[in-house]
């Protein structure tokens, strides 16, 4: 019982979730309620289905990416393209589709299928082109991707001439599938980002590539000297950053029925910001999977928070960037803490 | 009774798993050497740091001149006179060296940089020590030698009658180390009181005039120089004897070439390195600092991608070499620079063994990690790994043990050539001798093993045959029983007349 306690105690995680929860439980309490129209009932502005799998659709989109940008930043490298890898794969997915099926509100089955091929597709290619030009140039990853991220939303910008491009409804009839729950709650996305969380948790910590991904990060010449091949690490982890991003662009795409070169401006902010406050270290070496996946709920349920305690909108901003910086600064103290802890205990 | 310049009592600190000083003494004569001795994690540089205000002590007193004093920062111990002339020199590497010594202080007339005065300061300082240096160098142009006496300089200029010298020749060539020692015997002579950490007893011996040794963060005594033999010094500093002796006895029979080099090249680092090294033999590399020995390691490992020449393992040809590859033939490299090139600090034990050999233990590009775990374990064990368990972080455990790790790594990756450079850099005596019987019973379990060492009587210990270089090209080769101390030097130098060694 006492082993069971210390091991969750103890774990990555903790603290993230004990933060979600608290949140979670301070909005139940103070977000009051309202009348269900339909039933009668009172029902609590927080503690509803509607509302916690909208918090986690919202953060889905993010958190897929995040998992990649948790891979790219534990090689202590950087992915400022992800939000124009997402846009160009939405863009040019939506093009084909629409030259392929012209009337979006006739049934077609199969273009779910050429939807996820054609986003997971780009976003792979979007990422490989990333990883080569920072392997083959030397040029540090910052650099590139600041540079691809102009292009990719560039190229998008120009093929769509801007506009916004429906998909057809099958698509979204996919993403917004309710799986027999409740009504109004549309589970695909956030199955999807478990899904993608899990993946890349067990690639990260099971896999002779995650393991060298670790490596590489926490000492480049010791993994060199190793026989680690530096560099196919290095474009595996742009790719897999750009495979997610495919993911998300899909996701989103079909949930919204609709996808234009302007999506996901700025998200690159959001899904760097869900990895670092799921404790991935920007010097490398270290960062998890499931705790960038937490990261992005974090920072979704502050924007509901924002919401559910009707705080001014004009306020988010300032309270995200609060939040980033508090959730990295206690994160080391109780690493700090925790360390002591460890090694008190062992004597 | 006398003043001391410097008197540590009784001092005890403690870091997160190890007590680092357990009520460690000692006390310095002004104008005296004193040295600070013990094997790696016995707390001597963590006294060097308390006494220069870096670490403070948990509990104990630091007299200054018998006056009882509190350092909360390296700044107030240079105020009150104590400064350290670091391991790793503390500088802003991109600036120059007026601006670095006068860092703490930087004259200015109402918050602009006096250039003039600067200069002027920083010349004076330099000067006072003897050192041809100029102020406007940028510090990370100079050698470490120079940064060295850029340190002494400040320090001194700052008025320092205490100054900690912290394993100082560890970079350095004989003839700098020779140049650090005048300086060090010209500042006693100034009456300032010098502490020297190190564990090289040739050094101890020639420049201090007594000797303090630690053994687990207790002081287990000290001793003036004069008189003392090495043996007593190595039975205080690890509380047993050793045999050094009888390293080469366990025998061996060399035959089929493992190894053979054949016109390696690299321009302007070396060139024309052939040789072969056989089953159950071990070759020595002698040879100065930039002889080229760790270049020939390198570019054999296939880190070098300029180096031309051909290399064949165990009779197979290395047609591309990379470190992979070079693996795969069964070659491993255990680099000199055990933090830097060997270890993922960050990464365990267990994780740091079996990283070049996570394909072979792989399933579908799964780590079986039972299999990793007996794998880690055994070489762990068979290196005699001094660590709480397998899953201990790399990061905190000794040099000497480190270092068995980067060993336990290749071995684990089943390698049939090692290449081992510095293998005992900065490893206590007690580990260098196990060591040392390590790399004889690697030979003799048939494997072909090179050693590169700058310490003359290491090679003599462990080789069969010493190759020299010099300049980048194998200048002769001695079997070991024939080879002394002075035949090396004189190839490695290339001087044909006796060379005092």
């Amino acid at each position: 019982m006492r082993r069971a306690l210390s091991v969750i105690l103890g774990s990555q995680q903790f603290g993230l979730v004990a933060v979600i929860l608290l949140l979670g439980t301070i909005l139940t309490l103070f977000g009051g309620s309202h009348e269900d129209r339909a039933t009668g009932q009172m029902v609590n502005n927080f503690l509803n289905p509607q509302t916690l799998m909208q918090v986690a659709t919202f953060a889905s989109f993010f958190a897929i990416m995040a998992v990649g940008m948790t891979m790219v930043i534990i090689t202590t490298g950087i992915d400022l393209s992800v939000g124009s890898t997402y846009a160009l794969s939405g863009v040019l997915t939506a093009m084909v589709l629409s030259k392929m099926y012209p009337i979006v509100t006739q049934p077609a089955p199969g273009a779910v299928w050429v939807a996820m091929g054609l986003c997971l597709g780009i976003g792979l290619a979007a990422g490989l082109l990333n990883g080569f030009l920072i392997t083959a140039l030397g040029v540090h990853p910052f650099i590139i991707t600041l540079g691809t991220m102009w292009i990719f939303r560039g190229v998008a910008f120009v093929l769509s001439n801007a506009l916004s491009i429906l998909v057809p409804t099958s698509l979204t009839q996919f993403a917004k599938a309710p799986l027999g729950f409740a009504q109004g709650v549309t589970p695909v996305p956030v199955i999807a980002m478990l899904i993608v969380a899990v993946a890349g948790w067990l690639f990260l910590t099971r896999t002779v590539t995650g393991r060298r991904i670790f490596a590489v990060g926490g000492n480049l010449t010791a993994s060199q000297y190793s026989g680690v091949p530096i560099k196919r690490i290095l474009v595996i982890v742009y790719a897999v950053s750009g495979l997610t991003a495919g993911i998300a662009a899909f996701l989103a795409m079909s949930y919204f029925g609709s996808a234009q070169s302007a999506d996901a401006q700025g998200y690159e902010l959001y899904v760097i910001a869900s990895a670092v406050v799921g404790g991935a270290s920007l010097a490398g070496g270290k960062g998890s999977a499931i705790s960038a996946m937490l990261g992005a709920l974090l920072i979704s349920l502050i924007q509901q928070a924002i919401r559910t305690l009707k705080i001014n909108q004009e306020y988010e901003w300032i309270i995200i960037g609060c939040a980033i910086i508090i959730a990295v600064v206690l994160d080391r103290v109780s690493a700090r803490v925790g360390s002591a802890r460890l090694t008190q205990g062992r004597l | 009774m006398e003043t001391w310049a410097v008197e540590a009592r009784e001092i005890c600190k403690r870091f997160p798993g190890v007590q680092a000083l357990d009520h460690a003494s000692v006390a310095v004569a002004p104008g005296s050497c004193h040295a600070l001795m013990g094997e790696n994690g016995a707390g001597k540089s963590t006294l060097g740091k308390i006494l220069s205000g870096i670490y403070e002590p948990d509990s104990g007193t630091i007299l200054l001149e018998g006056r009882p004093v509190r350092f909360a920062n390296p700044m107030q111990a240079s105020q009150a006179g104590v400064s350290i002339v670091h391991q790793e020199l503390l500088f802003c590497e991109n600036m120059t060296v007026g601006e670095n010594l006068c860092l703490e202080d930087l004259p200015n007339r109402r918050g602009w940089v006096d250039w003039g005065e600067m200069r002027r300061r920083a010349k004076a300082w330099l000067e006072a020590i003897g050192a041809d240096v100029d102020p406007d160098a940028t510090v990370g142009s100079l050698p470490i030698s120079l940064q060295q006496m850029v340190q002494i300089a400040g320090a001194i200029g700052r008025g320092a009658k205490v100054l900690i010298f912290d394993e100082p020749t560890s970079s350095l060539t004989q003839r700098e180390t020779e140049t650090l020692f005048d300086q060090i015997r010209r500042l006693t002579s100034q009456g300032v009181a010098c502490i020297y950490v190190s564990h090289r007893m040739d050094e101890i011996f020639e420049i201090c005039d007594s000797v303090t040794v630690l053994r687990d963060g207790k002081t287990v005594g000290t001793r003036p120089t004069e008189g003392l033999t090495r043996d007593e010094l190595v039975r205080m500093m690890i509380g047993r004897n050793i045999d050094t002796a009888s390293v080469r006895a366990i025998g061996t029979h060399p035959d089929g070439v493992l190894l053979r080099v054949q016109g390696l090249g690299s321009p302007p680092r070396f060139a024309d390195v052939s040789f072969e090294v056989r089953a159950g033999e071990v070759v020595g590399f002698a040879g100065l600092v930039g002889a080229g020995r760790s270049e020939v390691a390198q570019a054999i490992f296939g880190l070098d991608p300029k180096a031309t020449g051909r290399v064949w393992v165990g009779g197979t040809e290395a047609a591309r070499r990379s470190p992979a590859s070079m693996m795969r033939l069964g070659l491993g490299l255990v680099p000199e620079d055990r933090k830097r090139q060997g270890l993922v600090l960050g990464m365990t034990a267990r994780e740091n063994i079996s990283l070049p050999s996570l394909p072979r233990l792989s399933r579908a590009g799964f780590v079986d990690r039972e299999r990793e775990l007996e794998l880690a374990r055994r070489f762990f064990d068979a290196m005699a790994v001094k660590a709480p368990h397998v899953d201990a972080p790399s990061a905190g455990l000794s040099g000497g043990n480190q270092q068995k790790l980067v060993m336990a790594k290749w071995l684990a990756a089943d390698c049939r050539v090692l290449i081992l450079d510095e293998p005992t850099r900065g490893v206590d005596v007690g580990t260098k001798s196990e060591i040392h019987h390590m790399i004889r019973r690697l030979a003799a379990e048939g494997r072909a093993v090179v050693v590169i060492s700058s310490e003359l009587p290491e090679l003599l210990t462990v080789s069969d045959r010493i190759l020299a270089m010099r300049n980048g090209r194998i200048a002769g080769e001695l079997p070991a029983d024939a080879a002394t101390e002075e035949a090396l030097l004189r190839l490695m130098t290339g001087v044909e007349a006796a060379v005092s060694a």
